[in-house]
């Protein structure tokens, strides 16, 4: 696998000649990049408080991250992370709020049906493509938008609840909350399923045969297909699954952040996920780590834009940049032939 | 929107943006590059018309600033997946960001403040109207160029065929970087019109998933300048429609959702068998999928 990467070189330069941007973008916002850099990294790590949403942050981050890892490993673009993460979101909300069962029963189901929502989603590509050839590409950015319509359409119309005040499901009731991690913080157990799930991935790639059809699907389809891998399936159950995945982390922010569904659930976390996972090498532990780099870009934007007047989008503006340069082919897995 | 004219104007105003960004994303296709950036092509270009038409007073200038604009975002698409390896997709993707990023940073940094510019000068209603020719006109010398000029013929080859390409002493990746820097001063025109044609400010994701519905349109189009601009009139007949029709009871995001729920039915092939070009989106150095990969269980109609 070309992206097994060297998993130091690049990043490192990449991450210096991204910082250096960063500050030039700061000096033309008029602040010092000193002090910018200061107000974000106090924001995200200067205090038990910031560290506990900077670990939030790295979670909503890390579900999206893996799933969008896990296509690209399977040579499939998936550029739909958001929208199956939005639809994991609502099913999981509209599953919490009409539950009214003990936690222990309500919230693998919440969980369950977040997947499966984010799995639909995700399968819808996988079917245009398995079935018709349909570019995956196009297929993930068209549901990224009619997920956001549905889910608007929805709560705000038929499924609107009395006590909602804005774009939102009911709130959950308590016992169907993620357990805290850190009491009197937003930080859930989440983060645990999913370091669980990124060392399973882990040893999926590298020990199944499952991971081996995946990635020989994704690095070489022609010879993965003369040695009896079938790749239509192959696609559908990797969109299906990496659809899965976000859904489940749309599901993790319903039942761990929020504790309902509200349709700003995500500001944009299924595309800076594209980031995460490249800077990540499509390896899921080093995945972790970009998951936890670019959670402290999330979490201290704000402070920076606080403390620094320093606009947050320029965040928004380096990750972009982070794509740019880390989307060289040696990175990315190579295309399927047809895709 | 009463009246039949108004709704013939409606439709037009919201087809002009879609039409010009249309017209962009064919002409990067059929030359091999699937543009994703279009949307963010369109944001850069409603922003840059805007900036400039703030800091010199002439709007006109400011329309200037958005070829520019568009051309520089679209072009770094075309020069990163032809020189550098890199893959359109995933740029693409970091060029929204870039451009999202890019512009709510810029409006703070030129205006002073978050979210939306003041007014500016704007086009005008003359301006405006000729904008909306120039779409149609566009999308007409475009057919003309692809079907009947030599660089239309190497555009078309390159989206089918790089290497017949090169053998013919023709270098594909300068015909895909000019492909792009079409595409991007089209794309830029087609987001002065959103800032500077239908209003006069910027404000940010203005764009609203435009460009994401004119890679919609391109399929529709079956990538042809002339379909793709008919396509771009229909949604922005349905969104004129949607005034009117929100007030019957249909729900709006119903008719948000059309144009896109339309691109996934044409992803089927069941509307009607259209084929993209044989290496649209394929890397130069690969092979596109047509030749030597004619075994069964291969992927033979990409729905793009």
């Amino acid at each position: 696998m070309t992206a097994r990467m060297r998993p130091f070189a690049g990043p490192v330069t990449g991450a210096v000649a991204l910082i250096v941007v960063a500050a030039a973008a700061m000096l033309l916002a008029g602040a010092s990049p000193i002090a910018g850099f200061a107000a974000l990294l106090r924001g995200a790590l200067g205090g038990p408080h910031q560290v506990s949403e900077t670990l939030v942050q790295t979670t909503s981050l890390l579900f999206p991250s893996l799933a969008v890892a896990f296509a690209f490993r399977a040579g499939l673009f998936n550029i739909g992370a958001e929208g199956q993460l939005v639809m994991g979101g609502l099913c999981a909300g509209l599953a919490g709020a009409a539950l009214a069962v003990p936690g222990w029963v309500a919230i693998p189901l919440i969980l369950f049906a977040g997947a499966a929502g984010g799995a639909a989603w995700g399968g819808v590509a996988g079917v245009l493509r398995a079935r018709f050839g349909g570019n995956e590409v196009i297929a993930t950015l068209m549901l990224n938008i009619i997920a956001a319509l549905l889910a608007n359409y929805l709560v705000v119309g038929p499924l609107h609840a009395p006590d909602a005040t804005g774009a939102e499901t009911s709130e959950l009731p308590r016992s169907s909350w993620l357990p805290l991690l850190l009491p009197d913080s937003r930080l859930s157990v989440a983060l645990l399923f999913g370091i669980a799930l990124a060392v399973s991935l882990a040893y999926v790639f590298r020990s199944t045969a499952f991971g081996y059809a995946l990635r020989a699907a994704g690095d070489a389809p022609e010879a993965a297909r003369r040695a009896g891998i079938d790749l239509r399936r192959t696609a559908l159950v990797a969109m299906a699954l990496s659809g899965a995945i976000a859904g489940f982390g749309g599901a993790t922010i319903v039942a761990g952040v929020l504790h309902r569904f509200n349709v700003a659930l995500s500001p944009g976390y299924g595309f800076i996920a594209i980031a995460v996972a490249l800077v990540g090498g499509l390896d899921p532990l080093w995945i972790l780590v970009a998951s936890f780099a670019f959670g402290i870009l999330q979490s201290g934007s704000l402070s920076m834009q606080a403390y620094a007047h320093v606009p947050k989008d320029v965040v928004t503006f380096v990750e972009g940049l982070a794509i740019l340069a880390l989307a060289t082919r040696r990175f990315v897995a190579p295309r399927t032939a047809g895709t | 929107m009463d009246s039949f004219a108004g709704f013939v104007s409606l439709s037009l105003v919201k087809a002009t943006p879609l039409v010009f960004a249309a017209l962009a994303g064919t002409i990067c296709e059929r030359a091999g590059i699937l543009n994703i950036a279009l949307e963010g092509a369109l944001t850069v270009g409603a922003f840059a018309a805007v900036a400039v038409s703030f800091a010199t007073g002439s709007p006109v200038l400011g329309l200037f600033a958005a070829v520019l604009a568009g051309i520089a975002l679209c072009a770094l698409l075309g020069i990163a997946a032809t020189r550098f390896g890199v893959d359109q997709i995933v740029a693409g993707t970091g060029l929204n960001l870039l451009a999202a990023g890019g512009t709510a940073f810029g409006l703070v940094v030129v205006f002073g403040q978050p979210g939306a510019s003041p007014e500016v000068h704007a086009l005008g209603a003359g301006g405006e109207k000729a904008l909306i020719v120039a779409a149609f006109v566009a999308a007409f010398v475009l057919q003309a160029v692809l079907d009947r000029t030599p660089w239309g013929l190497r555009v078309r080859a390159c989206g089918e065929n790089p290497r017949a390409v090169r053998s013919a002493g023709v270098d594909p990746r300068r015909v895909r970087v000019t492909a792009t820097v079409v595409a991007g001063a089209l794309a830029g025109i087609g987001g002065a019109f959103l800032s500077l044609g239908e209003l006069d400010i910027y404000s940010d994701g203005m764009t609203a998933g435009r460009g994401f519905i004119a890679l919609a349109a391109v399929i529709f189009g079956r990538w042809t300048p002339l379909g793709a601009a008919g396509a771009a009139l229909a949604f922005g007949a349905l969104s004129a429609l949607q005034f009117v029709l929100q007030r019957a009871g249909v729900p709006s995001e119903l008719m948000q959702a059309l144009p896109y729920l339309a691109a996934l039915a044409a992803l089927t092939g069941i509307v009607g068998r259209a084929r993209a070009p044989a290496a649209d989106g394929v890397p130069l150095d690969e092979r596109p999928a047509h030749i030597g990969r004619m075994a069964k269980g291969s992927v033979e109609n990409r729905g793009d």
